[in-house]
């Protein structure tokens, strides 16, 4: 617990000073040309907000869509396109909207949209569930009812308690949309050009797989926002072009992995803007292979692993050792570090139970690895392959691309997956629901594992049907701590995200919950 | 083999010719000899980025393996994979070729019309494609290389055929009734020859490439087994800091290609078959 | 002449219908489906036969594949998946693109090679003839990513200078268009114009020896008159089968570079549609630029016929 609690301190002195040196910055007046030139690395896929949650898509259409509620840097909740809501009952929420928030066609948003958008997710409306496949189902599939009770107050009624509901709309996929958009559109919003939202700006003009022009709000509903006149996303999909691009000035803001950091130490006119991401590197074994059914091998595998040297050789020593809730979700963690054993990098303990199972150097156990899809990713496969080679443990790692990824990935209970483990990166995402049951209960979506343990899922099944945090809170540290000591998978860090940035850039502070958020952005050139 | 041992001396007598042969035999062994050369294996882990120094002199990589030692196994891969993708498509391209040019029609436009399929995928593409369906590693990029190498040798042959038939020797040789395949062996493979050695280099580097291109893209070659081409492509995010992690499998490439070209060249001019009229 | 030229048309057919269903087949043999790929995580077999069904992917291949050429026949390459955008006009515009590319490209090795290579084969074996072989083959020996990247940053740390990002067309902006594509054109002019010297020197050493040269000498006509004359009519045979073969590798060779550069070409709408299993993209795009290619290739042996008369068209 008291690494957990170090890194909090020091999680808030760094908030402290970013907040600190936000103040004294914001006496700087906004000069030169106001328009952020953003280098992405992939072009989005669409432009649907309740189909699409790739970081890609999410980047840019962010800025275009709002949802009702977001998080804020402490993880309480703020209200965007609500200004106030209350919870009469536990399946019960009302909403209360700002008014004369007005989309960029000009009308106003009344609360008949923000039904039109849910039923358009749940697949209420006359298109059928177009819209929202693959989403509706883990994230609002337990909405009984939804309804306008005034032009700006809408209710939900839930089926059963559901304590993750209020960070599901969060999600991009809960965004509000236009309705007379989508008529227009039969139904279809994954053209670039109807994009039509609430949010900070709009789109302007774009050139496929080259850039996207968005351009200022000026009916924007928050006042004095946006500063930026607009932004425009170029796509730069090798990393080195973009380092080049950001030293020449030709671009303002792109991501850029940790690697890089030391090329620009000493650049006075490149800052490095760094936050916690809420995502994990993992090793899913496929328990469908009779030698990774046997608990002793997972474990042993948990203790051969160096996580520190996976973070200083694949991280550049930025980023947290982390379990599949990482520790960005604060006091839903439950300090694997120092209260499992498995967390102990220990080799000699790890060959003796290897040694227990039957294995030993005459006898050694061969297994594929898929990895895939980052960079980071394929290093960990290979820090992984070396330190399993010490336990008598021979590894033959593929790399995986996007498109076999997602497939292989749901095959990984059987045979047919062709791999015995998975190297990858998960994302936790704001809640522990969805860390600890789409990822491990029985009948967890993104369970492929094959992983099944009752107590578990009696667990998952208890902490969603209350809101009391506290008791939430027991119940999710009693999960976490039966998963880890299972080893359905293992864990080993939460990377940080960079953002590398024009020193010119202020008042730009993304955290994880909101990486994009640039209303108060603005330039001093 | 009197033929080739008199090739083989022709070729050390042309100062480029003895260029290639040397740099290529040096390539060789240093492939075959690797596991004896190589200080460390090649997948060892140590300190990371170290700058080249008597003890690494060629330095170390973001995981601190040794980048001398990668480069030497690397040789192995990237020539294996060039040599056997090559063979595969000389072999099937110049049998091919040689049949289709020979007899012309129907045989020629069936032969032709699958080539021209295979053909009108870009090479790149058409290499991604298949290595997407046979999976990745060393065998299947060999073979998605020799697929890709097919349709040039067989239309090189082919239009080689085409022309050495107008030939006087060749058209004198039918009319006085020498049967098609002795004409075929006799007159016209010497004709073949040249343009076929010419892109035998052409196609042997342009393996080479398109392995280091396809490892670019994340295909081909799987780690931790080092070829220069997916060496380079790690490099990337290093290429600042520790710029002799690219340096190396860059200039290992450069270096092999062109001695390998600069033996076809000069094998080119030794093999010309009118050089002995 | 005529009767050559429609038979030659008639030829492409089998051939353009042979890749329709190659390309066709292959995209289905690639592991990983559209299904998975747009669904992600979230994924379960429910929702993957709900979009198989959405996008027509549960019918049998046969149907899909004529449903997907009648189409095709009709003018009509369908929609992406995944924008569902109109396929046809998107490649149009893209192709604008990247023939320009190519077509610089082209140009630029040309204006490269065929003096070089001339040079080298009258001097044959002479410092120059060396001095020329090795300098083009150090241009096909460098790989075009590495040699991008490398030009990108070195240009970016000593002249503080990287190519303008927005991309606008030749019509709208002739001067910045070409500010845009000098440097991938000329990496991509590089990589072939060593391959066009070396075919142009051999085939100038080549025909030189032929006998009807050396009458040519002894009727007296001066030794320039007969190489250009001559000499390079007849290499022109060889000359133009590869560069019609790297009109396709250039398309290839822009895939890489299109996407360094950032430039909204066809190869980069390509690779994208073969990341997303956008299938119908990939297949428009695959077809396209094997229309283009195989009536390039028709095109050279067009000129085949009309150059070397030996080679008759019957």
């Amino acid at each position: 617990m008291k690494s957990l609690r170090k890194f909090l301190a020091v999680l808030m002195a760094l908030t402290l000073c970013l907040t600190l040196f936000g103040g004294a910055f914001a006496e700087e007046e906004p000069s030169g040309s106001q328009v952020l030139r953003y280098g992405t690395d992939t072009w989005p896929a669409g432009y649907d907000p309740h189909t699409i949650s790739a970081i890609a898509a999410t980047r840019v259409f962010n800025q275009v869509y709002e949802t009702l509620i977001g998080f804020n840097r402490d993880m309480t909740y703020r209200g965007i396109l609500a200004e106030s809501w209350e919870t009469p009952d536990d399946v019960t929420y009302v909403f209360h909207l700002r008014q004369g928030v007005k989309f960029h066609n000009g009308r106003e948003m009344t609360a008949d949209d923000v039904v039109y958008s849910f039923q358009r997710i749940l697949g209420q409306t006359e298109y059928g569930d177009i819209g929202a496949l693959g989403s509706s189902d883990s994230y609002y599939g337990g909405i009984a009812s939804v309804e306008a009770l005034d032009e700006y107050t809408v209710q939900f009624v839930l089926e059963a308690p559901n304590a993750a509901f209020m960070s599901n709309l969060t999600s991009t996929y809960g965004a509000i949309v236009c309705r007379e958009v989508v008529e227009e559109n039969g139904g279809s919003l994954s053209a670039i050009d109807t994009m039509c939202g609430t949010g900070p700006f709009k789109y302007s003009e774009s050139v496929v797989d080259n850039h996207i022009t968005l351009v200022k709000n000026e009916d924007y509903w928050q006042e004095g926002a946006p500063i930026l006149e607009g932004i425009t996303y170029y796509l730069l999909a090798d990393e080195s072009a973009r380092l080049a691009a950001l030293r020449t000035g030709d671009i303002d803001l792109c991501s850029l992995s940790a690697m890089n950091l030391a090329d620009v130490e000493g650049n006075d006119s490149i800052q490095v803007i760094s936050y916690q991401s809420n995502n994990y590197t993992y090793l899913g074994f496929n328990l469908s292979n009779e030698a990774l059914q046997d608990v002793r091998v997972r474990q042993a595998m948990s203790m051969a692993v160096d996580r520190d040297m996976i973070i200083d050789y694949v991280h550049n020593g930025e980023a947290a050792v982390s379990t599949f809730v990482a520790p960005n979700l604060g006091h839903w963690v439950w300090d694997a570090v120092n209260e499992s054993p498995l967390y102990t990098y220990d080799v000699e303990a790890a060959r003796a139970l290897m040694e227990e199972a039957g294995y030993s150097d005459d006898n050694r156990l061969s297994l594929t690895m898929a990895a895939g899809l980052l960079d980071t990713i394929r290093d960990t496969a290979v820090v992984l392959q070396q330190q399993f080679r010490e336990i008598y443990i021979d590894v033959e790692i593929t790399n995986l691309e996007s498109g076999e990824y997602v497939d292989i990935w749901g095959k990984m209970d059987t045979p047919e997956a062709g791999f015995d483990m998975m190297c990858g990166q998960n994302g936790s995402g704001t809640d522990p629901n969805r860390a600890v049951s789409f990822f491990f209960s029985t009948t967890g979506n993104a369970n492929v594992w094959g992983y099944s343990n009752e107590r578990v899922d009696e667990l998952c099944q208890l902490a969603v049907s209350t809101t009391d945090e506290a008791e939430r809170e027991a119940y999710y540290m009693e999960a976490q701590q039966i998963i880890i000591e299972e080893s359905p998978n293992l864990f080993f860090a939460s990377p940080m995200e960079y953002l590398f940035a024009s020193s010119a850039l202020r008042g730009y502070e993304p955290y994880a919950a909101d990486a994009s958020i640039f209303t108060e952005a603005y330039f001093v050139r | 083999m009197k033929s080739f041992l008199e090739t083989l001396r022709k070729l050390w007598a042309d100062p480029m010719g003895k260029i290639g042969m040397i740099g290529v035999f040096l390539l060789i062994a240093m492939a075959i000899f690797a596991p004896m050369l190589a200080p460390y294996p090649y997948d060892q882990i140590g300190m990371r980025f170290q700058p080249p120094s008597g003890e690494h002199i060629f330095g170390t990589d973001e995981f601190g393996r040794d980048i001398f030692s990668r480069v030497l196994y690397g040789a192995r891969v990237s020539i294996q994979v060039g040599v056997i993708a090559v063979g595969i498509g000389a072999v099937c391209g110049y049998l091919l070729g040689l049949v289709a040019g020979y007899f012309e029609g129907v045989v020629d436009r069936v032969i032709m019309c699958v080539m021209d399929v295979l053909f009108a995928f870009p090479s790149i593409l058409l290499a991604i494609f298949i290595s997407a369906v046979l999976g990745k590693g060393i065998g299947p990029t060999m073979v998605a290389i020799g697929i890709v190498n097919i349709p040039v040798f067989c239309r090189t042959v082919r239009a080689a055929v085409i022309s050495a038939k107008g030939l006087e020797y060749v058209q004198n040789a039918k009319s006085v009734g020498v049967k098609t395949w002795p004409i075929l062996v006799h007159h016209i493979s010497p004709n073949v020859v040249a343009p076929f050695t010419v892109q035998v280099t052409l196609a042997l580097s342009g393996a080479i490439l398109t392995e280091a291109t396809l490892s670019f893209l994340g295909m081909g070659i799987q780690p931790p087994s080092p070829s220069w081409g997916s060496m380079l492509s790690e490099a990337r995010s290093d290429m600042t800091r520790a710029p002799w992690m690219a340096l190396f499998p860059l200039l290992f490439i450069v270096v092999t290609i062109l001695v390998f070209n600069i033996l076809g060249d000069s094998l080119r001019d030794v093999l010309d078959p009118k050089l002995k009229v | 002449m005529k009767n050559y030229i429609i038979r030659r048309i008639l030829q492409l057919i089998p051939v353009l219908l042979g890749i329709s269903i190659a390309i066709f087949a292959v995209l289905r043999m690639i592991p990983g489906g559209f299904a998975s790929g747009m669904l992600g995580i979230d994924a379960t077999p429910e929702l993957i036969e709900q979009v198989n069904a959405r996008y027509g992917l549960d019918q049998p291949v046969i149907t899909q594949y004529l449903n997907w050429i009648g189409g095709v026949l009709r003018g009509d390459f369908g929609q992406s998946f995944r924008s569902g955008a109109e396929i046809l006009p998107e490649i149009l515009t893209r192709f604008q693109v990247t023939a320009e590319l190519t077509i610089l490209a082209a140009v630029i090795s040309w204006v490269i090679a065929l003096p070089l290579g001339i040079l080298a084969a009258v001097k044959r074996n002479k410092l120059v003839d060396r001095v020329v072989r090795v300098v083009a083959l150090l241009g096909v020996s460098v790989p075009g990513f590495a040699l991008s990247i490398l030009i990108i940053l070195v240009l970016s740390l000593a002249f503080n200078y990287y190519p303008p990002l927005n991309y606008v067309s030749l019509f709208e902006d002739p001067l910045r268009n070409l500010e845009i594509m000098f440097l991938p054109a000329l990496i991509l002019g590089a990589s072939m114009a060593g391959s066009v010297m070396r075919m142009t020197r051999s085939s100038v050493l080549e025909v030189l020896r032929q006998d009807f040269i050396k009458t040519v000498r002894a009727k007296g006509a001066s030794e320039r008159v007969a190489i250009f004359k001559h000499a390079l009519r007849n290499a022109m045979i060889p000359i133009i089968t590869l560069i019609g073969m790297q009109m396709g590798s250039l398309l290839g060779g822009a895939v890489v570079v299109e996407q360094i550069f950032s430039l909204p070409g066809l190869g980069q709408m390509t690779l994208t549609g073969i990341n997303n299993r956008d299938y119908p993209v990939v297949q428009g795009c695959v077809l396209f630029i094997a229309f283009i290619y195989v009536i390039v290739n028709l095109i050279v042996d067009l000129l085949y016929a009309y150059i070397d008369p030996r080679i008759s068209y019957d």
